[in-house]
């Protein structure tokens, strides 16, 4: 059976995570550092929600002069409510497969 | 401790060409995603954190060409695929429906008959008018398939183009009388000839040679530096290539026929062939990328 777009316990992660403060802008490499997730999986995750209209990106001016500057990420207003109802409907799953994870537990 | 700063620095330097190698591997319009993990590089703490987080690139350009070919269809797909076959047809076929009549008509004036190998009455009989025309007829159609941008008839017309001018050079070096090993011969030159062709062209049609002809100032001025062999070396890499064909055709032919690499004129020619058509190759893909570069590119990419 196919699964269900942005259904992947890592993008609920980058969800979960962006969903704290939708408002504020996010780096990359934060979120991959919160989230414990590689560049190489958080990126494609990213750019799908990106294309999916669910996340808005805007270049800051770096922190420090001679570096570049550093590509942002926020949820847009649809991609935050769609975001909120995704991670409810997947909160039992997340809890099944926590208790599934726990030793003894069947 | 010396060890430990010298890998890190290892790991860093490692790290940048990836991200450089990566960048070389997207079209510039879709670089955006990448630029965006290249920038988020520079916050790593060491070299080894630099290289795994540089190394999330692979998995990440491959989703950015594959959405890249993805959307390529929806931009015309019938137009896309007619007009390089059309333009690459009418240079082919079209050209041959010229030459060969003209060379009927040669023949008739000169009242010979359209063969060139030892049999009297034959076109040897004239070989600077019918060398002409061969050299002509094949020059003619690169330059006319270059005009239409239809490359891979361009390579075509090349091939036939090296055989043709190599051939008649060889057949006027070997005199026109007794020529030994006449068909054997010019399959071989034939032979080298595509090798050469095809290989140039891989050389200069792979895509990360294509997209980039600048430093990649994102990745740092060393790793921008660090272009590909291939595009500061284009002169030796057709050389090359025109090297290895010669060494493909010349061991097919020891394989099959090993008399014609020991006479020396008819091993030139092989040489021969499969170096200026690896170079004729190479002048093509420039004039490609220079379309390319102007933002005229060409109707189509083959082989």
């Amino acid at each position: 059976m196919p699964r269900l777009p942005n259904t992947s316990p890592q993008t609920l992660s980058v969800l979960a995570l962006l969903l704290e403060s939708p408002r504020s802008w996010h780096y990359g490499y934060a979120l991959s550092q919160l989230t414990g997730l590689k560049s190489g999986t958080l990126y494609p995750i990213l750019l799908r929600l990106a294309d999916q209209g669910w996340l808005e990106t805007r270049w800051a001016e770096p922190e420090q002069p001679g570096r570049p500057p550093r590509h942002t990420y926020r949820l847009t207003g649809e991609g935050a409510k769609t975001a909120r109802t995704k991670l409810a409907e997947a909160a039992p799953l997340i809890m099944t497969r926590r208790l599934a994870s726990v030793p003894g537990s069947r | 401790m010396q060890i430990h700063g010298f890998l890190g620095r290892l790991a860093d330097v490692l790290a940048r060409r990836v991200l450089s190698w990566l960048h070389r591997r997207v079209e510039p319009g879709s670089r955006e995603w990448l630029d965006a993990i290249t920038a988020e590089s520079e916050c790593a703490d060491d070299g080894w954190q630099r290289l795994r987080w540089a190394l999330g690139g692979v998995p990440l350009v491959w989703t950015i060409n594959k959405r890249h070919q993805m959307n390529e269809p929806a931009r015309g797909t019938m137009r896309a695929l007619i007009v390089p076959g059309v333009a690459n047809i009418a240079a082919i076929a079209g050209w041959y429906a010229v030459i060969i009549p003209a060379t009927y008509v040669a023949t008739h004036f000169f009242r010979c008959h359209l063969f060139f190998g030892n049999q009297p009455g034959g076109c040897q009989e004239h070989p600077f008018v019918f060398g002409a025309i061969a050299i002509c007829g094949g020059v003619l159609g690169m330059i006319i398939a270059l005009a239409l941008r239809a490359r891979f008839a361009a390579y075509w017309w090349a091939v036939v183009s090296v055989f043709n001018t190599v051939g008649s050079v060889w057949y006027l070096r070997s005199g026109i009388v007794d020529l030994p090993r006449y068909g054997a011969t010019q399959s071989a030159m034939l032979m080298a000839a595509t090798f050469g062709v095809v290989l140039a062209a891989i050389v200069r049609e792979t895509p990360w040679t294509e997209t980039d002809h600048g430093p990649l100032h994102h990745v740092g001025h060393s790793a921008g530096a660090a272009a590909s062999f291939l595009i500061r070396h284009r002169i030796t890499a057709h050389l090359i290539a025109g090297t290895i064909s010669f060494a493909m055709a010349d061991s097919l032919i020891r394989m099959r026929d090993r008399h014609l690499v020991a006479d020396n004129v008819n091993h030139y020619a092989v040489l021969g062939s499969a170096m200026f058509a690896a170079m004729l190759a190479g002048l093509i893909g420039r004039h490609g990328s220079r379309l390319s570069a102007r933002g005229t590119t060409p109707v189509e990419r083959p082989l």
